[in-house]
């Protein structure tokens, strides 16, 4: 076994081992505080995925995902509010409404590509997002509706529910890993390989037979589907819905979270997101002005590590196996992806 | 009547207004490769630098000269630090001009505060137009900026940079090889187009909102009227610009902004799905 297998070998186990056991140990190390914040970035995260799974694995830029995140946050919210849904149902509106009007769009959007897919997910993100401020009675507009939180399980006098904090963290923290695990399959599946050919080539892909429009819906719904978990898990965590969530900025954010972590890998948006909103979080307690540091840094890192952090990692890595090799020359520097 | 009127006619000055600013959005985009998503910040930070110059010197006019100036150093100073360094890829133009427009709304917030505020009209009084009485300064702002559109144009057709760009827009090899500094032409498309929303910025500071989220609202009317001009079709852009804002101005008479804002947007796709290529016939990119 060469070194480098070793070496990669180990790095994995030590990944492993922190990825199996930190999550865990966080409500005992962290304040209550730092623990909500580490459940919003699992949730946020979940929505940078939500972006990466379109633009990293089938080269569709959506400036549309906040649409899918509000209408699982309020499908949450309307169906606790108007329906009386207990926890599971409202979870199940939110997600199975999101993933209906991520069909609906798609079936539209997905025939455009590029820049006019970006800009039509834009358009429609922003008729719902101008339709939810006006239809006030339903969805409370600008203020948004609240709720109280029906317990998660019960079983006779005991019940589990997010008024408390580690329970929540909890039951997040595997909703999101289960999703994640969700996208792992997929993305490693011959569906995964199918998107990678309609990202890499599309008019190659049609002619060695795949359906281009089929397979970009069903990267579409998928999406939607992350989306809806995230905004859902969003909803139950703030214990509100609101419009606000589902203005074209939110669907931004995710493309740079996803972006900064590195598109077209799995944990990238969680790095990504990690990264930007940990450091909003330590310095918007000591700075008011913090959003300066957050878009310097987003700048910084296009400019340092254009494949994201992820790509940087990489390239390292690829580096370290050329010492390794005794290779005196440069290893061939993959340039970036421009264009789909 | 008179209100579809007076709404069409103020929809058509923000038309003129968002014409300018879409088309810098259209020429840092055809040249650059650059999605710009601090485009609306530039209109923005174009009203507050107007707000100052008011609040320093006494006069509006000032402003009025000098704020596009500045602009424009500015822009070529983005385009030194920020922009040339992601050498036209597209994912990372969105995050790099996102983080841009962040520190763009955040220093202006450290600055002119959070408070959004109103500058009175440099040319008080109105116009009989149309049998309705109507705001001479708003007639100064459609006839400079219409001014502004055409001596871009003009810019664009009889100049040696204005020929540079299209030479570089057209084939950017070729125009390399013929001698064209790219590099420079780039930091001048950049720089013009910051100057542009800025002094689209300044007209607009009296008859709106100064505030620091103003082009949040502003960006996404931006990119559709790009899109629905047709990419790269200059005159097509404009002219997408006026007829949104117009349609957008007449639907305001029987409805609510913001279901006039949903037709337009609903209108839009239609466009997009029908006709992806844009509504004008003519040359693109």
């Amino acid at each position: 076994m060469t070194r480098r297998l070793v070496v990669e070998r180990r790095l994995f186990f030590v990944f492993a081992a922190f990825m199996l056991s930190v999550p865990w140990l966080i409500p005992a190390l962290a304040s209550v505080f730092w623990v909500n914040v580490i459940t919003e970035l699992l949730i946020w995260s979940l929505l940078a995925a939500s972006a990466n799974l379109l633009f990293g694995y089938v080269g569709l830029l959506s400036f549309g995902q906040a649409l899918f995140f509000g209408f699982g946050m309020y499908g949450v919210g309307i169906g606790i509010t108007q329906f009386g849904l207990s926890f599971w149902p409202a979870f199940g509106l939110g997600v199975v409404s999101a993933m209906a009007m991520a069909l609906v769009c798609g079936i539209f959007a997905v025939r455009l590509t590029w820049h006019y897919f970006a800009i039509i997910t834009l358009v429609f993100s922003l008729i719902f997002y101008f339709l939810a401020l006006t239809m006030k009675p339903l969805t409370g507009g600008d203020d948004g509706i609240n709720f109280t939180l029906p317990p998660t399980f019960s079983f006779g006098g005991t019940q589990w529910s997010f008024t408390s904090t580690n329970f929540q963290y909890f039951f997040i923290l595997a909703t999101v890993a289960a999703c994640f695990y969700l996208m792992h399959l997929v993305v490693r599946s011959a569906l995964g390989k199918a998107f990678l050919a309609i990202r890499d080539n599309d008019a190659r892909a049609s002619l060695i037979g795949l359906n281009v429009y089929v397979l970009r819906l069903v990267a579409f719904v998928m999406a939607g589907f992350l989306a809806g978990v995230a905004g859902a898990l969003f909803a139950f965590f703030g214990r509100y819905a609101s419009a606000t969530y589902m203005f074209y900025q939110t669907s931004g954010e995710a493309v740079v979270w996803a972006v900064v972590g590195g598109v077209g890998t799995l944990l990238g948006p969680v790095v990504g997101t990690s990264l930007l909103i940990l450091l909003r979080e330590i310095v918007s307690t000591h700075w008011e002005h913090y959003s300066l540091i957050v878009g310097a840094l987003a700048i910084i890192v296009v400019i340092v590590a254009p494949r994201g952090l992820m790509g940087l990692w990489r390239d390292w890595f690829d580096r370290s196996r050329a010492r390794e090799q005794g290779e005196t020359q440069a290893v061939p520097h993959t340039e970036p992806r421009t264009e789909p | 009547m008179d209100t579809l009127l007076l709404l069409a006619l103020n929809g058509l000055i923000w038309g003129l207004i968002i014409a300018l600013i879409a088309l810098g959005l259209s020429v840092i985009f055809g040249l650059l490769d650059i999605i710009n998503i601090a485009h609306g910040d530039f209109f923005m930070v174009g009203t507050i630098l107007a707000w100052f110059a008011l609040e320093i010197t006494g006069s509006f006019w000032v402003g009025f000269i000098i704020v596009p100036l500045l602009c424009f150093a500015l822009g070529a100073l983005i385009q030194r630090v920020v922009i040339q360094p992601i050498r036209g890829v597209a994912a990372l133009s969105i995050v790099a001009t996102f983080g841009l427009s962040l520190i763009l709304q955040e220093v202006v917030r450290m600055t002119f505060g959070a408070t959004p505020r109103r500058m009175l009209s440099p040319i008080p009084g109105t116009v009989p137009l149309f049998g309705i009485q109507y705001d001479v300064y708003r007639v100064f702002a459609a006839v400079v900026s219409l001014a502004a559109l055409g001596a871009f144009f003009a810019f664009l057709q009889h100049t040696k940079i204005g020929t540079w760009m299209r030479a570089v827009r057209h084939d950017r090899d070729t125009a390399i090889a013929m001698g064209i500094p790219a590099q420079r032409v780039y930091r001048y498309t950049f720089a013009i187009g910051f100057a542009l929303a800025g002094f689209a910025g300044v007209v607009a500071a009296p008859i709106t909102n100064v505030d620091f989220r103003g082009g949040v609202d502003l960006l996404p009317v931006c990119f559709m009227a790009v899109i629905i001009g047709g990419l790269g079709n200059l005159p097509g852009t404009a002219a997408a610009a006026i007829l949104l804002a117009v349609m957008e101005g007449v639907i305001e008479s029987f409805a609510t902004p913001t279901v006039a804002r949903i037709t337009s947007l609903v209108l839009m796709s239609a466009v997009l799905l029908l006709k992806p290529q844009g509504l004008f016939k003519g040359h693109t990119r």
